[in-house]
């Protein structure tokens, strides 16, 4: 099998590596950079466990993208959003409201709505239940969540994160 | 690996449209063409084999998605869903297929699932594909002795057969430049919306004068392709879109579809409600398309 000579950077730090043709964007995080707060769940695109944000805030499944395609791409895994010590407000948000159980699908579900909020500062209801398919809790319901996406989306509005 | 690996396979990054078709050419059906991949790696993570995957990643000129008023709407093969629904022009002359990308999986497979290989998956739940049925247009394939266009109409064969031949590169969707008058929508229904269609219907009618003049209505998942209407199509070309004419239409609509049952629905449900919706998305349409 071919292997491909790539470089990612990841929470701003640069990466160069060597991976196999079928290596997964999500296995190389994982196993060959230790990024493991990026979770495996479904393997196929459905849970969103895996989601990271590609160049700035666009959402992708690192399990459905092979990592030699993504050569000279800037990936943010949820252990990057941290500032100075200091948390990401939607990870505030998502303290401050218990929208936390298990904790599994939660760096999806955070990395998830900063790509959402980017898109739509000042989201309804029905727009983050919208925004956020494709990232699935299996703790609880999602009331939790979305209140802290709507604190979040409140807190942020001005700051310019 | 912490993951479902994926079987052996080589994958090729050419970085032109001739080094792809060379490729395809001399690996032929032992290639298969990565775009978004949201299918294809699904696919190879289960019981698909390929020794080769040809990317199209650093091939230039694909990922253009061009609208001209006289030439109608070219997709690019990497056009995402999600560049679908960031175009006005989509949204303004072509409802029907920015509809079905708004409810098209997730945001996550939006960003990375191309509307062409939505169309080469050839499945009865396509739902971009079900709106390009509707709107009409063609498929623009390319091999090394020239390149030819598809008809939709005679694009899909059967369950994930498509006419494109195994030395052919699937270049771009064409879509006909909106008549005057044209009004289209898709309408499908799900248990959640990020779901498979349980059934699906898009319709684009051009409106004259109060009467519709040509119609073409398309269903989704009653069948083992997408299929349209023609008997629904015949009933409202020339007529005007009376409550009448709506009813006739939805007694018309189960003796047009082959419906199964499957785990998202049965046979008897989808005849039951197929002809109710065939008559909400007209009604969508009619409704300045529905767009919200």
């Amino acid at each position: 099998m071919k292997k491909h000579a790539i470089t990612l950077t990841v929470n701003g730090e640069e990466h160069d590596l060597v991976v196999p043709s079928n290596r997964t964007l999500l296995d190389a995080l994982r196993d060959d950079l230790g990024y493991t707060d990026t979770k495996y769940g479904c393997g196929t695109g459905e849970c969103g466990a895996c989601t990271v944000l590609v160049d700035g805030t666009t959402s992708l499944n690192g399990c459905l993208t092979l990592a030699a395609t993504m050569d000279g791409r800037s990936i943010t895994t949820a252990a990057g959003l941290a500032r100075d010590g200091n948390l990401h407000p939607v990870q505030e948000s998502f303290i401050r409201h218990d929208a936390v159980q298990c904790g599994f699908c939660t760096p999806g579900m955070v990395l998830k709505t900063i790509s959402l909020l980017a898109e739509n500062p000042t989201p309804s209801e029905a727009e983050i239940r919208h925004g956020l398919e494709g990232n699935i809790c299996r703790c609880t319901g999602y009331s939790k969540i979305v209140e802290a996406v709507q604190d979040a989306g409140s807190r942020m509005q001005g700051t310019g994160e | 690996m912490t993951s479902r690996v994926m079987r052996d396979f080589d994958l090729l990054l050419p970085e032109s449209v001739a080094e792809v078709v060379d490729l395809l050419t001399r690996h032929k059906n032992n290639a298969a063409i990565l775009a978004g991949g949201t299918d294809l790696l699904i696919a190879l993570k289960f019981d698909y084999a390929v020794d080769n995957v040809i990317s199209l990643a650093l091939v230039p000129g694909l990922a253009e998605l061009t609208f001209d008023p006289e030439k109608g709407l070219v997709i690019g093969a990497r056009v995402t869903i999600a560049d679908i629904l960031k175009s006005p022009e989509v949204r303004e002359n072509y409802p029907a297929l920015w509809q079905a990308a708004k409810v098209f999986a997730t945001p996550q497979l939006r960003n990375t699932a191309t509307v062409l290989g939505n169309v080469l998956r050839a499945s009865p739940a396509g739902d971009c594909s079900l709106a390009l049925l509707a709107l009409g247009g063609s498929v623009l394939l390319k091999n090394s002795r020239g390149e030819r266009e598809v008809d939709i109409d005679n694009f899909w064969i059967s369950y994930g057969v498509t006419a494109r031949q195994d030395d052919e590169l699937a270049m771009a969707f064409k879509i006909p430049p909106p008549a005057a008058g044209q009004k289209s929508a898709f309408r499908r229904m799900t248990r959640t919306t990020e779901d498979l269609s349980k059934i699906s219907a898009a319709v684009s009618l051009q409106m004259g004068g109060g009467t519709c003049q040509t119609a073409r209505v398309a269903m989704g998942c009653v069948g083992p392709t997408l299929v349209r209407l023609p008997g629904v199509e015949k009933i409202l070309e020339g007529a005007e879109i009376s409550p009448e004419v709506l009813q006739e239409i939805v007694a018309a609509t189960a003796a047009e579809i082959n419906p199964i049952d499957d785990k998202r629905s049965s046979a008897e449900y989808r005849l039951k409600v197929a002809g109710v919706l065939v008559k909400r998305v007209i009604g969508q349409a009619l409704d300045n398309g529905g767009n919200n």
